[in-house]
């Protein structure tokens, strides 16, 4: 990992464990869940990544739910992160277990689609949302799918929902945006960040010919991408299928290195941090440090 | 002394239809007592010389230096989407660059720039693409993503939708002066959206979501009371240069309308910028629930100064297909 991505991660460490999700500010458990990601990815600062693992698991609440903050239970968010930040370390295995528990029985809010909905896609489809009581998005879904196949529920109905709700929510034309396909009946546009986090929930779950025009889509996007956060994506995504671009640790190295208008918050860096593992650092059956 | 079950039904109704006499009353009279100033000024470009627009525009409307000195500014603007080659989906960084240079004038003590885009999580790839990142590195503005910003509960002041509390911003609570700079669009789920709709990009995705759903499942005319009313910002800035009709607020075409309108009060600016895009203020609900709460909607109570509306009035493109657009065509 670049020394710069590292310097910034750490300097959104807290004293008392556990990290901020921007320069200052006070402990966030998204940002806590993704800085331990990426600094086990890169093997540095272990003390930083135990106590923020360790933080993690104080705030789980008892349902299994890990929330952003203890007075917003209803946004869980990173609960699928937080699984995949305490993959393979057995001092968790229980928090994690229960954070599983919890995202089997969690989902959005789903209906039988209207014929005069202006929103095309199908409603019906149960997945996972950002906050409790709402519909399901592409993100929320595609990071639980993530922490349901680290967790070894590959097979699970749930899982097999979650896919069936991505390529529900794919673009006519490629891509993946925040979870709307056509609405009035006009199609939508795509979005780096989420095509490339659908696509790594996706990669071998499904044939390569269901997300050809996506994988194409961010071919056609990622060399003019320069923000950590969408670059980053698209190549963990591209990764994950086995089409890293020959230059995507350039990229990186010099996205990380450019004046940023403000600074980065955390995920973003640490997604462009682990980027930089050649098989893209998200798959939880591949390489790293996992 | 007894009191008759009777007596007591009838009492109790009758105190009630007194008090609520008596809150219709003062309702009454408070619309009948509101004014609001709201400046319309002639813009045809981005190039013409916004800042010196924009000060006439302030002096209009009775913003004094003394409000601002050495305060903390924060300048809201509607970023929604990446907008290469569609200056219609966000507000224009000249417009932003006018304001903070306003601002700087009058003597303000920080001027911060601050968004939580609805519908993207990666915030620098808007400002990247939407030309903020140059004006922003060139004016030396800081940026605030407020969609990764800290929450902190307050209590939802306005009541109108189910929502007991509101997730603001802590950089927003931190601001002496908000400023809501909005654009002048359509919009497929409230109508049209303005200074007070795009109040929602305040509210960070990280307790709302992305979309922010959960203003949706709330009921968006309602939340866009509520947010306004919780919010309270200073100052209303639309950006009505290059706007946008049809389906807004990120797929319609543009709509050249050569406006800028500014104003104290959300309510009066918005139903100006309605009756400038040929729409009913009247007939978009949140507006029409505004009158007399928020601010006043009516013509009469609005004190038009710059361009009057007849003279930059132009009709946007209302689609039928759409249930929000049906209706909302002011009569001439």
């Amino acid at each position: 990992m670049p020394a710069e991505a590292v310097r910034a991660i750490r300097e959104r460490a807290l004293p008392e464990g556990g990290f901020r999700s921007r320069v200052q500010g006070g402990f966030r458990s998204d940002a806590t869940a993704w800085a331990v990601l990426a600094l086990r990815q890169a093997g540095q600062e272990a003390e930083l990544w135990q106590e923020g693992a360790a933080s993690l698991a104080a705030g789980q609440l008892p349902d299994g739910r890990i929330p952003v903050s203890p007075q917003h239970p209803e946004a869980f968010h990173p609960t699928p992160v937080a699984v995949l930040a305490w993959q393979g370390l057995p001092e968790f295995q229980t928090a994690s277990r229960r954070a599983v528990e919890f995202l089997l029985a969690a989902t959005g809010k789903h209906f039988p689609r209207k014929s005069d909905d202006p929103a095309e896609h199908d409603t019906a489809i149960p997945g996972w949302p950002w906050i409790a009581d709402t519909h399901s998005w592409v993100e929320p879904t595609a990071l639980t799918l993530l922490a349901l196949s680290a967790a070894g529920f590959l097979d699970h109905p749930r899982v097999h929902d979650g896919r069936r709700l991505l390529l529900d929510r794919q673009l006519p034309q490629g891509g993946w945006n925040y979870g709307n396909t056509r609405v009035f009946g006009v199609t939508l546009q795509a979005m780096p960040d989420s095509t490339g986090v659908a696509l790594t929930a996706l990669a071998r779950g499904v044939p390569r010919a269901q997300v050809a025009a996506s994988l194409e889509y961010l071919h056609r996007e990622v060399s003019r991408l320069r923000t950590p956060r969408s670059l980053g994506w698209a190549l963990v995504g591209l990764s994950a299928w086995g089409e890293r671009p020959p230059a995507a640790e350039a990229w990186l190295r010099a996205c990380l290195r450019r004046q940023e208008v403000a600074p980065y918050e955390t995920e973003s860096l640490a997604v462009a941090a682990l980027a930089l593992c050649p098989q893209g650092g998200l798959l939880p059956w591949e390489g790293g440090t996992m | 002394m007894t009191l008759s079950r009777r007596a007591f039904v009838l009492g109790t109704l009758g105190g009630a239809a007194l008090a609520w006499s008596g809150y219709a009353l003062r309702r009454q009279l408070r619309r009948r007592a509101w004014t609001e100033r709201v400046f319309i000024g002639r813009a045809p470009d981005y190039g013409m010389d916004l800042t010196g627009l924009m000060l006439a525009g302030f002096r209009e409307v009775g913003l004094r230096a003394e409000e601002v000195q050495g305060r903390r500014v924060l300048l809201k603007p509607n970023l929604v989407e990446t907008a290469e080659g569609k200056p219609q989906i966000n507000t224009h960084p000249a417009v932003i660059r006018a304001a903070a240079e306003v601002f700087r004038r009058m003597g303000a003590g920080e001027v911060v720039v601050a968004e939580g885009p609805g519908h993207v999580r990666d915030t620098h790839l808007v400002l990247e693409q939407s030309g903020y990142a140059e004006m922003l590195r060139a004016e030396r503005l800081a940026f605030v993503d407020l969609n990764y910003d800290d929450g902190v509960r307050v209590k939802n002041a306005g009541g109108w939708s189910r929502l007991r509390h509101l997730t603001l911003p802590a950089s927003l609570l931190e601001a002496d002066f908000v400023v809501s700079v909005a654009k002048l669009k359509t919009h497929h789920w409230a109508g049209v959206t303005l200074s007070m709709k795009n109040l929602f990009g305040v509210l960070p995705g990280s307790y709302y979501g992305w979309p922010k759903n959960v203003l949706h499942w709330a009921g968006i005319p309602q939340c866009i009371l509520d947010v306004t009313a919780t919010v309270r910002p200073h100052l209303a800035i639309v950006d009505g240069i290059v706007g946008m009709e049809g389906d807004g607020p990120i797929m319609g075409p543009p709509k050249a309308a050569g406006v800028l309108v500014l104003g104290r009060n959300l309510p009066a600016v918005d139903a100006t910028c309605a009756r400038v895009m040929g729409v009913d203020p009247w007939r978009l609900s949140y507006l029409a629930r505004a009158d007399g709460h928020l601010g006043p909607v009516g013509e009469a109570a609005i004190l038009q100064v710059g361009e009057p509306i007849s003279a930059v009035a132009t009709p946007f493109a209302l689609l039928d297909v759409i249930p929000a657009h049906r209706g909302l065509r002011r009569k001439p």
